[in-house]
């Protein structure tokens, strides 16, 4: 046998080789049989010298359990799956906490973003009549009541038309998909609803005929 | 260096599912386990069964051994606890060694319990080794004696053994492979011989 590979296993049993021959050695020793039994003769030196007689000096022991570990099933690189999830395991908790804070917050930019539209078209219908502004006092006192509130309500006035010529360009817009009636009945409403803003405040910022030439160029 | 990394390559290579690694770590300490055992039984084959099941056991939780102790310490504290789990399973009170002290004395008796035990067969093979092993160790040179004697019997390290002897880590390394050579040559002489042992060691 080579006199340097003999140096380099003595030394592994010692402890005393450095990682990476170790490494190379290992591999060997574990498939070479030569080469493990000279290993198993320097753990008899070790424990004649140590007197660790034992019950016996021969590899009996070993024997029987490489007989039950070869039944045993064999380990599919989990530690090298262990060392790689260690790093982000010490993340995982942190990060979790994050996701759930941004989810929630995103939750909550959803819900008052969808708690702000109904509001804003029941205003619309009503934004002629008197009961608008007084409608739109009790949001605004609502939103100023509520502190985790991000979204205050602009005022009646302005609201009662910019949002009413939207709403017209957009059923403009898709009446191609909406039934002949409903369509009717809308424009009608909106028609109604938009010449009794403009009788209301003079100078408003969207005449009537405007509406007609958007819905138009919208089509 | 660190004081586990062969031990530590070995485990590894286990881990990644050699089989063979893990015999390679039984065939190195299944001499201390049993003999740390029998601190606790009487019988040498009840401490090889219990040595056996520590190792078992010892394969089975690997996985989740990440290396933060010794190899060996480890094993340790799984055949302590082995040991006293059979004692107390089977009711019987252990005996009471102090893991430190030496004495010669208990010894001695401890081999006189072993040899009650022992098989005819077992013995034969067992004296025949010891004999060839001390017979080889007297027949060294002074330096590759004392070298192989400070490293096995006070467990000390190349560097320390360095500093005792004087000499350079380089040289007490071959100093310790050259005295273990010539035992081995004589030892391999008991297994391939007489008794037609060799396989056992394999």
């Amino acid at each position: 046998m080579n006199e340097e590979l003999d140096s380099q296993l003595s030394a592994m049993f010692d402890n005393e080789l450095p990682a990476a021959e170790c490494e190379l050695l290992a591999r060997r020793l574990s498939r070479e049989l030569q080469l493990k039994a000279r290993w198993g003769r320097y753990a008899v030196i070790g424990a004649t010298i140590r007197a660790e007689g034992g019950a016996r000096l021969d590899a009996g022991l070993a024997r029987r359990v490489n007989a039950v570990v070869s039944a045993e099933p064999t380990f599919l690189a989990r530690p090298a799956r262990q060392s790689a999830n260690q790093l982000p395991r010490r993340w995982r908790r942190p990060l979790a906490g994050i996701a759930v804070a941004a989810s929630v917050a995103a939750a909550s930019i959803f819900w008052l973003r969808f708690q702000g539209t109904p509001q804003q078209t029941t205003t619309l219908v009503d934004a002629s009549g008197p009961a608008s502004t007084t409608q739109d006092e009790h949001l605004m006192s609502a939103s100023l009541g509520s502190p985790g509130s991000y979204v205050i309500p602009k005022r009646a006035v302005r609201r009662s038309i910019v949002p009413a010529t939207q709403l017209a360009n957009y059923v403009v817009a898709h009446s191609e998909f909406s039934s002949p009636l409903n369509r009717r009945n809308l424009l009608s409403a909106l028609m109604a609803a938009e010449s009794g803003t403009a009788g209301l405040s003079s100078g408003s910022e969207e005449p009537t005929e405007d509406v007609y030439d958007d819905a138009k160029s919208a089509q | 260096m660190s004081a586990d990394v062969s031990d530590l390559s070995l485990v590894r290579r286990v881990q990644r599912g050699d089989k063979g690694a893990f015999d390679v770590l039984v065939l190195k300490y299944q001499h201390k386990l049993v003999k740390l055992v029998m601190r606790y039984v009487r019988n040498p084959a009840e401490a090889e069964d219990i040595a056996q099941e520590a190792f078992i056991k010892a394969y089975r939780a690997l996985p989740q051994f990440r290396g933060d102790s010794a190899f060996y310490t480890w094993l340790y504290r799984i055949a302590i606890n082995t040991a006293k789990n059979a004692v107390v399973s089977r009711d019987r009170s252990p005996i009471e060694y102090d893991l430190d002290r030496n004495n010669s004395e208990e010894s001695y008796e401890m081999q006189g319990r072993m040899k009650d035990a022992e098989t005819p067969e077992g013995l034969v093979l067992t004296d025949e080794i010891r004999s060839t092993v001390n017979t080889a160790i007297a027949a060294l040179p002074e330096d590759l004696r004392t070298a192989i004697v400070l490293r096995e019997l006070e467990g000390l390290s190349y560097e320390e053994i360095a500093a005792a002897m004087d000499c350079p880590v380089g040289t007490v390394r071959s100093r310790i492979f050259r005295a273990r050579e010539a035992i081995d040559r004589r030892l391999r002489e008991v297994f391939e011989g007489g008794l037609g042992r060799t396989e056992e060691l394999g």
